[in-house]
This record gives C-alpha cells, sequence and structure tokens, in this order.
C-alpha cells in the first residue's frame, strides 16, 4: 500500500468564542485520504469547513482533536510543507512587488537562489502567461492575474502536492479554463491536487475523486464517476441519426421493458460558447 | 483561450518538467530565508508614506533649529542639540510603533501569511524576518537623521568660527586659540555618538514591544493605542516605582511585583540621556553600556515573547 498524499485521521476543530460559553465546530471527525498523483476536491457550501480543513493540513491553524500527515510526516512540522505549494482563496499578495520579484521572494523561502531560480522563474511566468507583466507591479494585476501568479508561486519548488483553496474563484471563464487546463496537466505528470470549491460544473471536470462536506462532516467520499453515476440509466449520443430511426430506438425500447426518459437536441455549454464567442 | 494557446501553454510546461526537480534540503533555521522577509519588510515600509512624512519631519525640525534664537553660541548649540536630539528620539520612537503595528495584522488581513507559512518558514524565522526588516529601517532613518544634524552641527560651528576669529583678529594668539577650542568643545562632543546608539536602541526595543503586542491584537489601532500608553507609562514608572518602594517594605513580592511591571512598561526614561548630552556632562562608559545591554535585553526578550505568542496563533 503506497504512503498517501494526505492523510486526516479523527479531526476535529473547535473554535471557541471569546466571552460566550459555546464553541463553533468547524470540523467534525474527519476521515481523508488522498492518494499520490490524484486530483482531489474538498466540496461543500460556505461555512461547511473545507477552508479550515486545508489550513490544519498545512499547519497553519491547530486540530483541537485528530492528526493530519503530509506524506506520512505530521502537518504540524514545518518540514512536511517542504514539497508543498499553497494558493489561498482571493490571495493579496504584497502590492508593491512585481511579478518577478514576487516570485523571487517566495523562491528564496523555499531555499532556491542564482541562476536556477532565475530560469525557473522565466519557466514559470512563461506557464501563466505573465512574461510581459513581469515587471508590473501586482497592485495594477486584475484578479485573473494574482490568481495566475499565485499558482506561479505555489508551483515554484517543483512541489509534489498543491493546496488550492477556491482556485477559480472570482476568475473569468477564460482564466479559469486556463487554470482548470494547468491542474489537469499537473495530474498528468504526477503532482497530487488537493483543491476546495463550491463550483461543482468545474469541480466536476477535473476531479477524480470528491469529498462533500456539510456542517463541518464528511457526508460523501469517492470516485467521481462512482457517486454521480445513475445505476440503471445509459446516455446515448448519435449523430445525423433521423427520425424514423429515433422513433425505431424508442419501439425497441420500449419492446425490451427500457424507456426512453428524455430526447433532446444536444447543446454545447454556456462556457464553450462564452470562450468561442470571446476567443482573440 | 483557444486550444491552440492551450497547447502552446502546456507545451512550454513540460519543456520545463524535462529539467532537473529542485530538491533542496530543508534546514531547521535559514538565514538565508530570514533575510529574505527581512529585505521584503525593509521594502514594504520604505514604500509607505508615513515613513516619509515622518522623516521629512524630523529633518524639517532639525534643520530650523539653526534659526532659533540664541544669546551665546553655547546656547546656540545647546538649543541646537536639544531639539536635534529630542527630535530623533521621538521620531525613531514614533517610526518603530507606526511602522511595526501594521505588520502582522496586514499580512493576517492580506493572507499573505498563509501563502508564506505554507512554505517551509518557521514563524520564529517569519517573525525575525519582519523585526529585522523594522530595526534596519530605524538604523536607516536614524543615519539620515544624524547626518542631517551633525551637517546642521558643522555649519554653524564653522560660522561661529568664523565670527570669533573675526571678532577677535586683534586679540593674542593663545586667546584666540582659547576661543577656538571653546566653539569646538562646545559643538562636537564624543558622547553625542553613545546618546545617538541609546536612542536607536530605544526605538528597537519599541518595535520589539509593538511586534509582541500586535501578535495577540486584531488590528494595529489597537496596537498603537496600546503602545500609547506603555509609552507614557514606560515614561513614569521610574518615578512611581520609586514611590512606591518608600511606601512599602522592599519584600520578596515586592520585587516579583516590581519585576513583572518592569517587564510589561519598560523604564524608557532610563534611555533618555540626551539631557545629559545636551548639558555636557560626560556619559559614563559603564552607564551606555548598561543602558544599551537593558535596550538589546528587552529586545530580545520581547521579541521572543512575539514569538511564543505568534507559535500557538490560529491564523
Amino acid at each position: 500500500m503506497t504512503e498517501p498524499a494526505i492523510a486526516v485521521r479523527g479531526l476535529t476543530k473547535i473554535f471557541p468564542v471569546p466571552f460566550h460559553r459555546q464553541s463553533i465546530t468547524a470540523v467534525r471527525d474527519l476521515d481523508l485520504r488522498v492518494e499520490p498523483g490524484e486530483v482531489f476536491g474538498l466540496l461543500g457550501p460556505n461555512g461547511s469547513g473545507k477552508s479550515t480543513t486545508l489550513k490544519i493540513i498545512l499547519g497553519l491553524v491547530s486540530p483541537t482533536r485528530g492528526r493530519t500527515e503530509i506524506f506520512g510526516r505530521d502537518s504540524r512540522l514545518v518540514e512536511s510543507r517542504v514539497a508543498v505549494g499553497f494558493l489561498p482563496e482571493n490571495p493579496y499578495f504584497y502590492k508593491y512587488l512585481t511579478g518577478e520579484e514576487t516570485l523571487r521572494f517566495f523562491g528564496r523561502l523555499c531555499g532556491l537562489g542564482g541562476a536556477r531560480l532565475r530560469e525557473r522563474i522565466n519557466e514559470l511566468l512563461d506557464l501563466v502567461g505573465l512574461t510581459k507583466a513581469r515587471k508590473q507591479r501586482l497592485g495594477t494585476y486584475s484578479k485573473g492575474m494574482l490568481q495566475r501568479i499565485g499558482l506561479a508561486q505555489a508551483l515554484i519548488h517543483h512541489p509534489k502536492l498543491l493546496v488550492l483553496d477556491e482556485p477559480t474563484a472570482g476568475v473569468d471563464p477564460a482564466g479559469s479554463r486556463e487554470i482548470r487546463d494547468l491542474i489537469r496537466d499537473l495530474r498528468h505528470r504526477g503532482i497530487t491536487v488537493l483543491l476546495s470549491s463550491h463550483l461543482l460544473a468545474q469541480a466536476q471536470e477535473i476531479c477524480d475523486r470528491v469529498g462533500i462536506l456539510a456542517d463541518g462532516a464528511l457526508v460523501r467520499e469517492g470516485r467521481l464517476e462512482e457517486l454521480i453515476a445513475i445505476e440503471n440509466q445509459t446516455e446515448l449520443v448519435l449523430e445525423n441519426a433521423s427520425g424514423t430511426l429515433l422513433n425505431e430506438i424508442e419501439g425497441l425500447a420500449a419492446r425490451s421493458n427500457a424507456r426512453v426518459i428524455e430526447r433532446r437536441k444536444s447543446t454545447t455549454t454556456l462556457e464553450r460558447l462564452f470562450l468561442e464567442a470571446t476567443k482573440k | 483561450m483557444s486550444n491552440e494557446i492551450d497547447n502552446l501553454t502546456l507545451e512550454r510546461f513540460d519543456a520545463s518538467a524535462s529539467a532537473r526537480p529542485m530538491q533542496t534540503r530543508h534546514r531547521a533555521f535559514s538565514l538565508a530565508r530570514v533575510r529574505a522577509i527581512t529585505v521584503n519588510t525593509l521594502t514594504e515600509l520604505t514604500r509607505l508614506k508615513v515613513f516619509y512624512v515622518l522623516l521629512v519631519f524630523a529633518l524639517l525640525l532639525i534643520g530650523s533649529s539653526i534659526f532659533m534664537a540664541q544669546f551665546t553660541f553655547q546656547q546656540e548649540f545647546q538649543i541646537l542639540k536639544d531639539v536635534s536630539l529630542g527630535a530623533m528620539s521621538i521620531f525613531t520612537s514614533l517610526l518603530a510603533i507606526v511602522a511595526t503595528a501594521r505588520l502582522i495584522p496586514q499580512d493576517i488581513e492580506d493572507r499573505t501569511v498563509y501563502t508564506i507559512l505554507a512554505k517551509p518558514v518557521p514563524r520564529l524565522e517569519y517573525l525575525l524576518g519582519k523585526i529585522a526588516g523594522v530595526l534596519l529601517l530605524l538604523a536607516i532613518s536614524t543615519l539620515v537623521m544624524s547626518a542631517v544634524f551633525v551637517l546642521v552641527l558643522y555649519m554653524r560651528e564653522q560660522a561661529v568660527l568664523h565670527t570669533t576669529i573675526r571678532q577677535m583678529s586683534a586679540a593674542p594668539r593663545e586667546q584666540l586659540d582659547a576661543a577656538v577650542r571653546a566653539v569646538r568643545a562646545s559643538a562636537f562632543n564624543i558622547d553625542m555618538v553613545p546618546g545617538i546608539t541609546i536612542i536607536y536602541l530605544k526605538a528597537c526595543l519599541l518595535a520589539a514591544l509593538t511586534l509582541f503586542v500586535s501578535t495577540f491584537a486584531t488590528t494595529n489601532i489597537f496596537t498603537i493605542v496600546v503602545m500609547a500608553f506603555i509609552y507614557f507609562i514606560g515614561h513614569l514608572q521610574a518615578t512611581a516605582r520609586e514611590y512606591w518602594l518608600q511606601a512599602h517594605a522592599s519584600g520578596l513580592i515586592t520585587k516579583i511585583f516590581l519585576a513583572v511591571v518592569a517587564l510589561l512598561f519598560p523604564d524608557l526614561q532610563a534611555f533618555n540621556l540626551v539631557d545629559d548630552i545636551v548639558a555636557g556632562t560626560a556619559i559614563s562608559l559603564g552607564l551606555f553600556f548598561k543602558t544599551a545591554l537593558l535596550g538589546i535585553f528587552y529586545t530580545a526578550i520581547y521579541t521572543l515573547l512575539a514569538a511564543f505568542v505568534f507559535y500557538g496563533k490560529e491564523l
């Protein structure tokens, strides 16, 4: 059995409310396992405990009970974060730094320097499409550009695990598509991705497995196709089918005790329509 | 985004993927990481408008002391030193509090602290980098203010020397030499160096204390208000302590109580050597080292306390 990229066991986080007797349970008895190389989506409505769980995994918040590990190391230890890249929700970074200076700063925090760091900065600026804006201060960046420089800083030290908190929140469809393509590419290169999102359609597109949190508890968890499959239904998409053929198929289905539930024209997605319409 | 662009982007990434993965050995403590945070903090602070406003105001005050009314050259130099060193003391203290108060709350509000601490950066290194950035800024400010102060003092000294030589042109050589020596002695004296060092160390202490307060404060306004109280109490506590000691027997409990008070409210009056310098009283080497060590001790203690609180802080 391989060592999991992330292992969460019996995790509970209770936040005391100052000057009140009650407390808030943000996460309750959470067990989670993220395998190396997979994209795992932590889904749930606002306030369901997604960000708290991510913060505990990253050692930013301490658990009330339970244990979290990154590649077998207790995530409270600083060295557990050596191979981890993190992009927080709506990151702000230092407005007075340029894109290049931002990557240099985070690279140095990861122990990089010299020609190696310079090369890596060039690679990443190229990757996230910010080469032209490298000398521009972050104060002048759009939200999408900030998200992309955020992703670049998370990748600066070639992490084995990438933790993304709402990576496409507030980003326009083109930027969002770019980020999702990048996540898919990271998976192909063997990088584990843990992301939180409440944009379900997007999560469905890129995640291998998902966990759904509600009120701090994990209510569903598993491989995406297994979770969303309807066991007794099958989709059949035909091209250039005549009305006669379709009627015959319906008749055939009726004769074999099956039922055609819906018959409609295939449609494109609104996102695809938008991207085609705004394509430069 | 078109598929064409997608493919281009991914091809570039694949090309970069062929590079050797960066394996850097994690060190429990790294000066390089502290230095990166220090440089960044210094850059952050030097981009603040408040820094330039305070510095320009202090420099104007030091510069304007040249025009103050005086009767004799001794009085002139005395006023110049009094105003300049006073301005340096107040502005470095103010800068230390205002600059430090915003560092941590701002990083938490902007979530930059998450990005930094999600890297393999221990919280102690983060705090050390922050405080070192402030101390560097204070050192630069103190040096700039000292340079302007010395320049103003030198210009006035030269003007007074010219006047003296002109007025005493008919006087015997020994008398003229004595007058020149007197002018030089009242303009520059060696005690100005330890005096300015102590002003800097007092600002360092206040910066470290502000950092400590800001680790449990949620806004920088709260930190500044608390620091304003500590600043005033710190200047009064020595007098209050003496009065209290006179009224109560100095038992063990009293000593412990006073030690706690002294830790919470450092005796800032002990760092006020400006009056002695202005009056021309020599600062003994013993007093200088004692005060300097006190400043370094307080700065270290408050930084460690800040690290202790920040270590357990939920971000």
